[in-house]
This record gives C-alpha cells, sequence and structure tokens, in this order.
C-alpha cells in the first residue's frame, strides 16, 4: 500500500508565470520517458524480478517516481495559474485549454496522451533492467533539454534535483543488473 | 562495500552550521569520493554519493532558501528525508552493508524527531501523526503541497 506524505520531496515555489516552459514540462509529466511512465514500468516490473533485490528496488524507485510527478505536476499548474486565455494560445495551449482548461493532464508537449504502451515490462527482468538503465538516460537527457529552455532559478532548481535523480536510479538498476550477471549467468 | 568507515565521519546533520556554509567548505571536506554528503548538501543535489554528482548548466546547486520558521523546518525534514531515500535506494541493491545501515538508522531517527517537531508546530505531514487529534480536523488545512508558499 502507499500512505502520502503532505509535501513534496524537494521544494516547487514558482513565482514567474511562463506557458511555453509549462507546455514543454509536459514532456515529463505525461510523455514516453516522463515519470508517470517510469513509476507505472517499475511498479508493474517488480512482480517478476527473480529476487528479493529486484523486488525492493523495483518497488522504491517507482515509489520515489510518483513523489517526481508530482513535483512536475506542481510546476506545471504553478506555471499556467495565472495565464490568460491569449497567453495560452500564444504558447500552443489552445488545444490544451479547450479540453482540459488549466486541468492537470498527462500528455506529452505536444499534447500527446499517455499511453500504457510507453511502459516497458517482458518479465525477463535483464531484458527489463537493461530497458531501465536506458529508460533513467532518456530522462536525464529530456532534463537536460528542458533545462536548456529556461534561466528561471525556481524552474531550474527542481529540474536540476531530478535530472541528478535519474543519474543515480541508472546507477542502481546498472549494479543490481551486474548482481543478477554474476547470479543467474544462464539468463544472459 | 569498500572503504565504509569513511562515512561514519559524516553522520550528524547539523542543520544550523551546515546550511550556512559555503560552497567551498562542502567541496573540501568531500574530496575523498566514498564519503557521503551530509543530508542537507546531498539533498540540494540530488544525491548523497559525491561520485555520483554530476552537475549540469549549473555550476554550483541552489541553496534552498526559508522564507520563515516553517519553511525552514520543513527543509531540514526534507533533507533527512531524502537522505533516507537515497540511502534505502543503495541498501536495495547494497543489503550487507552494515555502516550503512547504521547511518540510515541515525538519519531514520532524526527524521522522526524533526517530523513530530514540525507537526506539533504546523500540522500534521501523514495521517499517523499525533498533530490529528484536534478539533477540527485538521488534515484538511493548508498548505498542501502544489500551492505557491
Amino acid at each position: 500500500m502507499w500512505q502520502y506524505v503532505k509535501k513534496l520531496q524537494y521544494p516547487v515555489n514558482i513565482q514567474r508565470k511562463d506557458l511555453k516552459m509549462a507546455k514543454a514540462l509536459l514532456a515529463q509529466y505525461g510523455g514516453p520517458d516522463s515519470e508517470l511512465a517510469a513509476a507505472l514500468r517499475y511498479l508493474n516490473q517488480r512482480y517478476t524480478m527473480p529476487d528479493e533485490r529486484g523486488y525492493a528496488l523495483l518497488t522504491d524507485i517507482g515509489t520515489e517516481e510518483l513523489a517526481h510527478l508530482e513535483m512536475l505536476g506542481t510546476m506545471i499548474y504553478q506555471l499556467m495559474k495565472d495565464a490568460t486565455i491569449e497567453e495560452l494560445k500564444e504558447a500552443g495551449l489552445a488545444g490544451h485549454y479547450a479540453q482540459h482548461g488549466k486541468a492537470l493532464f498527462p500528455t506529452d508537449a505536444n499534447g500527446v496522451p499517455f499511453t500504457s504502451a510507453y511502459i516497458e515490462a517482458t518479465a525477463d527482468f535483464m531484458a527489463d533492467l537493461e530497458s531501465n538503465m536506458a529508460a533513467e538516460q532518456r530522462a536525464r537527457a529530456v532534463y537536460e533539454n528542458l533545462m536548456n529552455q529556461t534561466n528561471d532559478p525556481d524552474v531550474l532548481a527542481p529540474l536540476s534535483f531530478l535530472r541528478q535523480r535519474e543519474i543515480v536510479h541508472f546507477e542502481r538498476f546498472k549494479e543490481l543488473r551486474d548482481y543478477y550477471l554474476q547470479k543467474y549467468p544462464k539468463n544472459t | 562495500m569498500n572503504n565504509c568507515q569513511a562515512y561514519q565521519k559524516y553522520n550528524y546533520y547539523d542543520m544550523n552550521n551546515n546550511m550556512n556554509n559555503n560552497m567551498n567548505n562542502y567541496l573540501n571536506n568531500y574530496n575523498n569520493t566514498n564519503q557521503l554528503y551530509d543530508a542537507y548538501t546531498g539533498f540540494i543535489r540530488g544525491n548523497m554519493f559525491p561520485k555520483l554528482y554530476d552537475p549540469y548548466k549549473i555550476p554550483n546547486p541552489y541553496e534552498i532558501q526559508p522564507m520563515n520558521e516553517q519553511a525552514q523546518l520543513l527543509t531540514h525534514l526534507d533533507a533527512l528525508q531524502f537522505a533516507l531515500i537515497d540511502l534505502n535506494l543503495y541498501l536495495d541493491v547494497h543489503p550487507e552493508d552494515r555502516n550503512m545501515i547504521n547511518l540510515f538508522n541515525q538519519y531514520r531517527v532524526q527524521k522522526e524527531q524533526v517530523k513530530k517537531e514540525y507537526e506539533n508546530k504546523f500540522g500534521p505531514l501523514t495521517l499517523s501523526s499525533d498533530a490529528l487529534n484536534t478539533y477540527p480536523w485538521a488534515w484538511i488545512n493548508e498548505p498542501w503541497p502544489w500551492r505557491n508558499q
């Protein structure tokens, strides 16, 4: 089960609205390498990990990704909440506004709705772990693309935190993969 | 794991000292990559392990700048909870690292103390808090996390 902690993992307190940045950040809210995709990917894969280290790591990283999804939602909400309809249209968010108003809704940065097709789960633990290593790398690259689009410290600080978490998760998945390579040589 | 002794030097988190130190002090302290950052230094970097720290665009991490006592205490809690999360992931893959287990438990005790202090002053953060034994129901009260502070 899960229990809610009524705070963010890292503080988000954005003072300046920025609709284009809000739109770009949707990449990590509901895109292919988003925090939502990562959370669901790991939380689905955990059932078919081969031992307790895998059960634990996939559960715990999957849980942390849910906290990251909450940070992204907070960033997008704060960047968008004071926007006028004109500003939303200028930023390319007319379609989002038509269907969802200023609600949070998981799409990618181009408005493509989230799909479970983004989630890899094969029951082959080596395939899944190596896929996760690649997913963490892609997410890190997306965070760099996002950081390139802003100079607002209120936005850069949480993005920098989230990018570094992808590096740590990559390392832990790699360590688990390397451990399994030794423990289960027939599977490689 | 190798060099387990090294992180024992930095087991004690003291917010008042650490938050006011400048970057040079941190870097001087952490030249040995087998040492861990303290909780706040790790928190603002997004990891407790100096050898994994790989900044992009921003040469130095942003300091958290709490605007009031509530935000300051929350930052203290955020840092301790972050240390627990990062050590938890490490321990999942290195479950026989006794020194890291000790460090985890030291942070866990500190975190519980700070959480209790925060909740007594500013209201419940979880539904297991003693701060819920109040009238009217305090869980609904601001701040909710996505709202600007």
